[in-house]
């Protein structure tokens, strides 16, 4: 059975679309097979974040409304052969997924697969509950500030009430926090929420600790997920989540802001 | 400006009650000797309020109060749970009566426990609160963390809560609510009219804590902001002491 793992957030623009992109990317890498879905129906972002924007033919709304088959649909990544994208539908609006029929393509797509990644929509309505609906897994990705907190604490309460696993009494949807943007040098300047304070507000385990760096928006703008720039801090953060997702004890890297030394503390710089 | 010399304003004070157990004046006056007799100084000029709560029979009220002065008390009034008419009596007699928050509950309760006409009574009296004080809840106990956005009511329950309360959530209960995690949401006990309804927590970090309709927002909880804590009632004035 595939891993059914939904990215989700409640607010938008702490990094979800990023995260699955690099994760997606990174199980694959791996040697998994995976499909990354974008559930973000009328704001498609995760083909732009993947570079395959210009080879979206059909999308996941004419796949749910029988207009194309599965196979027309998913675009295969270029980088990784075991990688398939299912995009987004830029002209409809959320309202044209129904349970029923995302239901049907995520089973027909758990055949072939061994993780399926959902990108959701921000907010807690339509979109962004049929995204969550089927997972069994979700990575919780939240940023170190106050309203992020809060609206993942909100969305953890609709992965605990509004998902099938809940409807049908079944194990609960494995939570995974994903602390994105996490600066900690404003941590210890106090100007924004340690690691410590997010887990003690949500309670929920630790999946990965993703610094602030520049490498994300440069990765995002040439179509190159994060996690292929081994080289920046973001790069290596995203390695250390799917080791930790495939089982693996990793160590958490970059929560401690870098000590400076004497010299550049002499010099401010 | 007419009333700028004066101003009335209510206020609490710590009141010593003499507790009688019996309308014999020469019993009274003997067990009083005696403890006069152990601090004299103590005693001397002392406001005292008299309970007659426990005193079966008929009272010489002025009696009690000469007596009473006898010993250099100064009298304030007569206090207890005790019928409207005998309230009546004493305020007659030119004696003032004072209530007291323990004894206005404990007078509801016998209201209850009596029939439907002494509950016409209460209501004609001006109670608003529905008379519910036979408070022998059951508990209501939940699992895991109340999220932001998550409500929870325990109806004619206390409310047991083995996790946090989220910032955004909100729990409820017509009797007492333990948190054994932090509380950062807000806390309603006593929701149907509970004067004794508690709520206990952790760490408190609350947005609002209510109890029988009295609440308190964050900057109320400063005394006791992130601390183990339980909230009471101490006549209509919530009160925050710490658990450990």
């Amino acid at each position: 059975m595939a891993r059914i793992i939904v990215v989700t957030s409640g607010k938008g623009g702490v990094g979800k679309t990023t995260s699955s992109a690099a994760i997606g990317l990174g199980l694959a890498l791996k040697g998994h097979k995976v499909v990354l879905i974008d559930f973000d129906i009328g704001l498609r972002n995760l083909d732009l974040i993947m570079g395959c924007e210009r080879r979206v033919v059909y999308d996941f709304v004419n796949v749910i409304n029988g207009e194309a088959t599965l196979n027309q649909a998913l675009i295969k990544d270029k980088r990784v052969s075991s990688l398939s994208i299912l995009p987004a539908s830029q002209t409809r609006d959320k309202d044209a997924l129904n349970k029923e029929n995302v239901g049907k393509v995520l089973e027909e797509l758990g055949k072939s697969y061994d993780f399926i990644v959902c990108d959701s929509p921000a907010g807690i309505e339509a979109g962004a509950m049929m995204a969550l609906y089927y997972a069994d897994e979700a990575i919780v990705t939240t940023n170190p500030e106050v309203s992020s907190v809060r609206d993942s604490d909100r969305i953890l309460g609709m992965l605990a009430s509004r998902s099938r696993r809940a409807e049908l009494g079944l194990e609960p949807i494995k939570e995974h926090l994903l602390l994105t943007r996490y600066s900690p040098k404003r941590v210890e300047e106090g100007e924004m929420l340690s690691v410590e304070d997010v887990k003690d507000i949500l309670s929920i385990p630790l999946l990965g600790v993703i610094p602030e760096s520049q490498a994300v928006l440069k990765a995002s703008n040439a179509g190159e997920p994060v996690i292929l720039d081994t080289e920046s801090d973001a790069g290596k953060a995203y390695q250390d989540v799917i080791e930790r997702l495939l089982g693996e004890e990793v160590e958490f890297r970059f929560i401690q802001a870098e000590k400076k030394g004497i010299l550049s503390r002499l010099f401010g710089g | 400006m007419a009333d700028a010399s004066i101003e009335f304003k209510g206020s609490s004070f710590t009141l010593s009650v003499l507790h009688l157990k019996t309308s014999m004046l020469a019993h009274i006056r003997a067990d009083l000797t005696k403890k006069v007799a152990q601090a004299p100084d103590f005693f001397h000029l002392v406001p005292v309020v008299v309970s007659i709560e426990q005193v079966a029979g008929l009272i010489d009220y002025q009696a009690v109060k000469a007596l009473i002065e006898e010993f250099n008390f100064i009298f304030v009034g007569f206090t207890g749970a005790i019928e409207k008419e005998q309230r009546q009596v004493i305020r007659q007699l030119g004696f003032s009566f004072v209530n007291t928050a323990k004894a206005s509950a404990a007078d509801k309760s016998t209201l209850v426990k009596d029939t439907a006409a002494k509950q016409s009574s209460a209501s004609q009296t001006g109670s608003t609160t529905p008379a519910t004080t036979c408070h022998l809840y059951t508990d209501k106990v939940h699992r895991g963390q109340i999220r932001s956005g998550q409500q929870l009511y325990a109806k004619e329950q206390n409310l047991v809560i083995i996790g946090s309360v989220s910032a955004g959530a909100e729990v409820i209960a017509d009797g007492n609510i333990h948190i054994y995690g932090s509380l950062r949401g807000r806390a309603i006990a006593g929701a149907k009219g509970h004067h004794k309804a508690q709520i206990y927590c952790q760490n408190l970090e609350a947005e609002l804590v209510s109890i029988n309709g009295n609440y308190w927002l964050s900057e109320s909880m400063e005394a006791h902001w992130g601390s183990p804590v339980y909230i009471h009632l101490t006549d209509s004035e919530l009160t925050s002491s710490k658990l450990i």
